[in-house]
């Protein structure tokens, strides 16, 4: 096939700092890696990693960040995570730092990693559970995810059908 | 454009999870929304006491995520999630006190959400491509989108979704059978005679229907033309080798009575005038056949109603005024209603016939029955019943029936005052046509005469007892014989052209599919044949004798038992398919089916002086239900086959005019010019305005049809301006215009150099001159009540009518064509006028024209000096004086362009549209104003197409930098002569002047316009006679 092609970094964003959670934005970040390479790569990095450089998912809850980039650049991309040492947004600074989970070819392997790395955690929290009302919680949330699996095509369907009638209203 | 294609992308991003922020509150986190499942959990949770303790243990347990649960927890309590239970953060400002606690539940919940959207991203494919077109090359299969089991199973549920769904939005058929009884005969004839009640189908239907586009015209399925590219096949075919077309779609209307009856009606219809009547000698005899113009009684010149050709059945005791003749006009499907109704007063001809009756109706045919059956109650007799149940039992195919009359009309009427039966003949015959030198050879290789049937043969078993009847008889096979020789002398002749126009001749054939050979082949002429030169001479001069003219066609008994007694083609190859030695020549004896023909020679151009019997052919008249039984083998002698648009090319080749499209004063021209504007308007709506000519910029005011009525009108008030200016003027006006006109003449005279040649190598070529003179000579003799007749035609021609008429008279015609040349004085006028004197071109000599015909127009040819290829609707204009100057400079002058227009229009549709936007507007502001509702279609249905002149048209001869003189209605690049040729009328008041105008040595040019161009094109007109 005849394309682009890319390579996605699925990212987890560990701050100690909660706030750091509400300044976790698309632009915010863009702006803060592409500093960031430019500082480690020099310019010739900052141009060759501002092809084709998106941020395509992102979680604030949870941290998660998946990055597009072009295959051909990834490394240098990859290579500036580490160096992020602080999130900046209207003035102030919070420290965090990036872990990189995953490097894919298509986001849907990225994703698939994330499910079963989302699992496994779910898992390790409800072996170290001690709480009792808390276990339960968990193992709710757990089963819910897992069932998703049946319920899914009928929330599709009801799904489609209300965006339709979103857009027919918005239109 | 951009909104489809957002909406695409938002259909294929459906699945796609959204970004997720706490500041954001997302409002495109619909699909999220949905998978949380409610808030409620998250209520709950957060008023549950927190403990410090959870916090601890949670670090301990991601170690390796250490600081997050604490950022985590501390957003998610802070947080106030909407009852959705959306990701909805809290109230924006940021700086809000950070709770103390954390919980485990909280966490996990986050990370379930993430993998219900992350699972819905990954196992609902993207939406606008199948199951199984996701699947990677490497593993597709065959047939995957037919069979859900070939593909993996993970993917077979999904893919049964699909193809029901596929399933539904198919188009549900109605298939009350299978397709193994639908196919079966009975009830795939009964389909058949269903889909052909409205729009009959012809004999050949099913094998047009798979070779030509059809369209549903006149009652009819006809073939419109091949689907296969033919444009210049069909014209090769014409002139050099044969095409066949199925023309029997045209109607036949039979008169029987007495002679002198039948020809005192109809002269009242038509008028020697136009040519020809039905007197005329030759036709009268039964050896040609004759066409003309038929009007309404005693109308001519004006109230036209039609072309018709006719044919008499020739005497059988010549000179007997007391014998009943019989005569077939044929009349094309849309004339058919007009002319039947005026030859009906004519003749007086009141009483239907109803089958009831008792009269023996030899119209009797098995599809009238079947029409019968569905007539009313007062119309059954007896055997109605008889052939319900016959219906009940076995569908009869339905090989006639009549696309252009009710079946519950009666199809004869008789006249009780002067004995003359008229019946519609409509779809009892077929009648093929072949055009082109080689339809001789394919006549004589595809059709055999049939055996004589000699005594000592078996009588009993077979079915035809006429032929048997005419075998005893020993003057009928003398003539029969004598048929078959003429008929083998044609073989040798190498072009219809050069038999005398309209010769009958009849003829009884055998079974034309016996000798079917096996494989397609192309007819050639045999020179070998024609070794009998004095007896070809003979022929070709005195044409076929009269008594060859009889046919057993002309008796409706004989043609029904012929119809009744085909053997089926079924029958016929099963026999074939037992013959001892495959291949070999099928012997019926004397089983073999004896088919009555009629071949008439068709005349192809008469008019003009270059190619001179172009397009002439073989008109074939065969009894119904043997259509296909000739058709094939036709067509396996190498002929092609040709559809209405071939007819068209045809006729615009020849320089005739088509039917009914060039007949502007009959008033099936007039319902076609209609027609063809509506047409010709809805497709010009259909493209955008930037991509269609604005017509009122052009300055063409009819761009669709042609405003015969105004053009005629204007030029006569344009005369009538000039004549009273002229004479208020200069008293001696006319004698001033006299001297010139003579002036003009002498100036001429010397040219006569270059057409003496031209002169010597038509009349050499012409065959027909002679017989044309001898023609009308017999007509003179043979009609002496019909001088009487032009008399009275003449008196109402000069009562002043205001109707347009088309001029028809063949003597001012020639005049006309005379004047209309550049050098008409000298060649043509040598030829033509040793017995009639040439007028010349004077006031004097075209003022009575004027007077007699204020309001007609002229059939015109045209041809191209230089460039251009004329269409339809273009206009004829007159050149001015600038123009010859500059022709005269520069012979390759291709002609002066027409000024842009302005479009007065333009602004006004413009701002009706912006009205009819801001009632919109205001429509949807509100919505409660009902009256407003009301008065909009109104202000729509006033919305007009931009580029069109809108409201009555302005003069139309003026509008233009140049005088209108007339329309072209038909005109293509003429592959014949190899320049663009044109075909039209023009007024008659404005070419008159037009020609009196101009200096002879320039007589007879005009201008070309077509409606969408500025340029204007030399041209010459000629008038053919």
């Amino acid at each position: 096939m005849v394309r682009f092609k890319h390579r996605y970094l699925l990212c987890e964003l560990v701050s100690d700092d909660p706030r750091c959670r509400l300044t976790l934005e698309d632009r915010v970040l863009v702006g803060l890696i592409r500093d960031t390479i430019a500082r480690v790569h020099g310019t010739f990095g900052a141009a060759a990693c501002s092809i084709g450089f998106a941020v395509r998912y992102l979680n604030a809850y949870t941290g998660i960040v998946l990055l597009r980039c072009r295959k051909e650049f990834y490394r240098l991309v990859w290579s500036a995570l580490p160096f992020i040492t602080y999130l900046e947004s209207k003035g102030h600074r919070y420290p965090c730092f990036f872990n990189t989970l995953h490097v894919g070819g298509t986001i849907r392997t990225c994703q698939k990693f994330l499910i079963q790395y989302n699992r496994r955690q779910l898992l390790i929290l409800l072996q170290n559970c001690t709480d009792e009302g808390e276990r339960e919680a968990i193992q709710k949330s757990v089963a819910k995810s897992c069932l998703l699996e049946e319920s899914s095509e009928e929330e599709g369907a009801s799904d489609s059908g209300g965006e339709e009638a979103a857009e027919a209203m918005a239109s | 454009m951009s909104n489809a294609k957002e909406r695409k992308h938002a259909k294929k991003m459906r699945n796609q999870p959204t970004n997720v922020t706490l500041s954001s509150g997302f409002a495109a986190e619909r699909s999220m929304k949905h998978h949380i499942g409610g808030g409620k959990p998250f209520n709950a949770q957060k008023q549950e006491p927190h403990s410090g303790t959870t916090r601890q243990r949670q670090t301990r347990m991601t170690p390796h995520s250490l600081s997050e649960p604490d950022g985590n927890e501390l957003c998610s309590s802070k947080v106030t999630f909407k009852k959705k239970g959306g990701w909805k953060a809290g109230p924006e400002g940021t700086s809000q006190e950070i709770p103390k606690y954390i919980t485990a539940s909280t966490f996990a919940q986050a990370r379930a959400a993430e993998i219900r959207a992350m699972l819905k991203a990954v196992t609902q494919k993207s939406s606008n491509s199948l199951v199984f077109q996701t699947l990677p090359r490497h593993m597709r299969r065959r047939a995957m989108s037919h069979n859900v089991r070939r593909l993996p199973r993970r993917l077979q549920e999904m893919a049964q979704k699909e193809a029901e769904k596929a399933v539904h939005q198919k188009k549900e058929h109605s298939k009350n059978k299978c397709h193994k009884a639908r196919r079966c005969h009975i009830n795939r004839v009964l389909e058949f005679n269903r889909r052909q009640k409205k729009n009959m189908w012809l004999e050949t239907h099913i094998w047009h229907a798979k070779r030509f586009h059809m369209v549903k015209k006149w009652g009819y399925c006809l073939g419109e033309r091949p689907t296969v590219k033919s444009h210049r096949a069909c014209y090769r075919a014409m002139t050099s080798r044969c095409l066949l077309q199925d023309l029997s779609y045209y109607c036949c209307l039979e008169l029987k009575g007495k002679e002198e009856e039948i020809l005192k009606a109809l002269s009242q219809m038509c008028s020697m005038d136009t040519g020809l009547t039905f007197a005329a000698v030759h036709c009268l005899s039964g050896k040609r056949q004759g066409s003309l113009m038929l009007y309404r009684a005693n109308k001519y010149p004006r109230e036209v109603l039609g072309p018709a050709t006719f044919i008499w059945r020739a005497e059988t005791t010549p000179g007997d005024p007391s014998e009943s003749r019989q005569l077939w006009i044929w009349l094309h499907p849309t004339l058919k209603q007009d002319i039947l109704e005026e030859i009906k007063t004519v003749c007086q001809c009141t009483e239907p016939i109803r089958p009831t009756l008792g009269i023996p109706d030899p119209l009797q045919t098995q599809s009238q029955e079947k029409n019968q059956a569905e007539l009313p109650e007062e119309q059954i007799g007896k055997k109605r019943k008889r052939k319900d149940n016959g219906e009940i039992v076995k569908p009869i195919k339905k090989v006639i029936g009549d696309g252009t009359r009710d079946p519950h009309q009666p199809y004869a009427w008789l006249s009780l005052t002067t004995g003359i039966l008229i019946s519609d003949l409509t779809t009892e015959m077929n009648r093929f046509r072949l055009i082109g030198p080689l339809s001789h050879s394919i006549l004589t290789e595809a059709l055999k005469a049939a055996a004589v049937h000699t005594e000592g043969q078996d009588t009993e078993e077979t079915p035809h007892h006429w032929w048997m009847e005419a075998c005893k008889n020993p003057d009928s096979v003398c003539l029969h014989r004598k048929q078959e020789a003429v008929f083998e002398l044609l073989g040798g002749i190498t072009s219809p052209a050069e038999i005398p126009a309209g010769t009958v001749l009849g003829l009884t054939i055998g079974d034309p599919r016996i000798n079917l050979p096996q494989k397609r082949t192309k007819a050639s002429t045999n020179p070998e044949k024609c070794l009998d030169n004095e007896k070809v001479r003979q022929l070709l001069l005195e044409g076929v004798p009269v008594e060859c003219t009889h046919s057993f066609i002309w008796d409706q008994d004989i043609c029904k038992s012929v119809t009744e007694n085909k053997i089926p083609d079924q029958d016929l190859n099963r026999m074939r398919s037992e013959l001892l030695v495959p291949g070999s020549q099928l012997v019926l004896g004397s089983r073999e089916s004896k088919i009555p023909i009629l071949l008439i020679q068709q005349p192809g151009r008469v008019t003009g002086e270059d190619r001179r019997g172009w397009g002439s052919g073989w008109d074939v008249l065969l009894p119904k239900g043997w259509g296909m039984a000739f058709w094939i083998p036709f067509i396996y002698r190498g002929a092609r086959v040709g559809g209405l648009k071939e007819t068209v090319v045809h006729s615009q080749y020849k320089r005739s005019p088509s039917i009914p499209g060039d007949f502007p004063d009959c008033p099936a021209g007039i319902l076609f010019a209609e027609e063809q504007a509506k047409n010709l308007l809805e497709k010009y709506k259909r493209r955008p305005p930037a991509k269609r000519p604005n017509y009122v910029k052009l300055g063409t005011l009819a761009p669709f049809c042609c405003p015969w009525e105004q053009l005629a009108q204007d030029w006569e008030s344009r005369v009538q301006a000039q004549d009273e200016s002229s004479i208020a003027s200069s008293p001696d006006g006319e004698e001033s215009d006299l001297s010139s006109g003579d002036e003009v003449l002498g100036a001429a005279e010397p040219a006569t150099g270059p057409q003496l040649s031209d002169d010597v190598g038509t009349s050499a070529f012409d065959p027909k001159e002679p017989e044309e003179g001898m023609d009308t000579e017999c007509q003179v003799q043979a009609g002496p009540e019909r001088v009487k007749d032009l008399g009275s035609g003449e008196n109402c021609a000069a009562a002043p009518g205001g109707q347009l008429c088309v001029l028809r008279s063949r003597k001012l015609l020639k005049r006309l064509s005379a004047w209309c040349g550049p050098s008409s004085e000298d060649g043509r006028a040598a030829r033509r006028a040793p017995c009639r004197r040439q007028e010349e071109l004077t006031r004097e000599a075209w003022l009575p024209i004027l007077e007699h015909f204020p309001r007609a127009l002229v059939w015109v040819s045209l041809s191209l000096l230089g460039k251009g290829s004329p269409e339809p609707h273009t206009m004829i204009c007159i050149p001015a004086q600038e123009d010859f100057l500059r022709l005269r400079e520069d012979r390759r002058y291709c002609g002066p362009q027409e000024p842009k227009h302005r479009d007065p229009f333009k602004s006004k549709i413009l701002k009706q549209k912006e009205k009819k936007k801001l009632e919109k507007r205001k429509q949807r502001g509100c919505a409660t104003s009902m009256d407003l509702a009301g008065g909009d279609p109104v202000a729509r249905q006033e919305a007009l197409p931009l580029g069109l002149w809108s409201g009555p048209l302005p003069a139309v001869t003026t509008h233009c930098s140049r005088v209108l003189l007339g329309f072209v209605t038909q005109g293509d690049f003429s592959m014949a002569v190899g320049c663009g040729e044109a075909l039209g009328f023009v007024s008659l008041t404005g070419l008159l002047h037009v020609l009196a105008s101009q200096p002879a040595a320039e007589r007879g040019l005009v201008l070309l316009r077509p409606p969408a161009s500025l340029q204007y094109r030399f041209a010459r007109i000629a008038i053919e006679v």
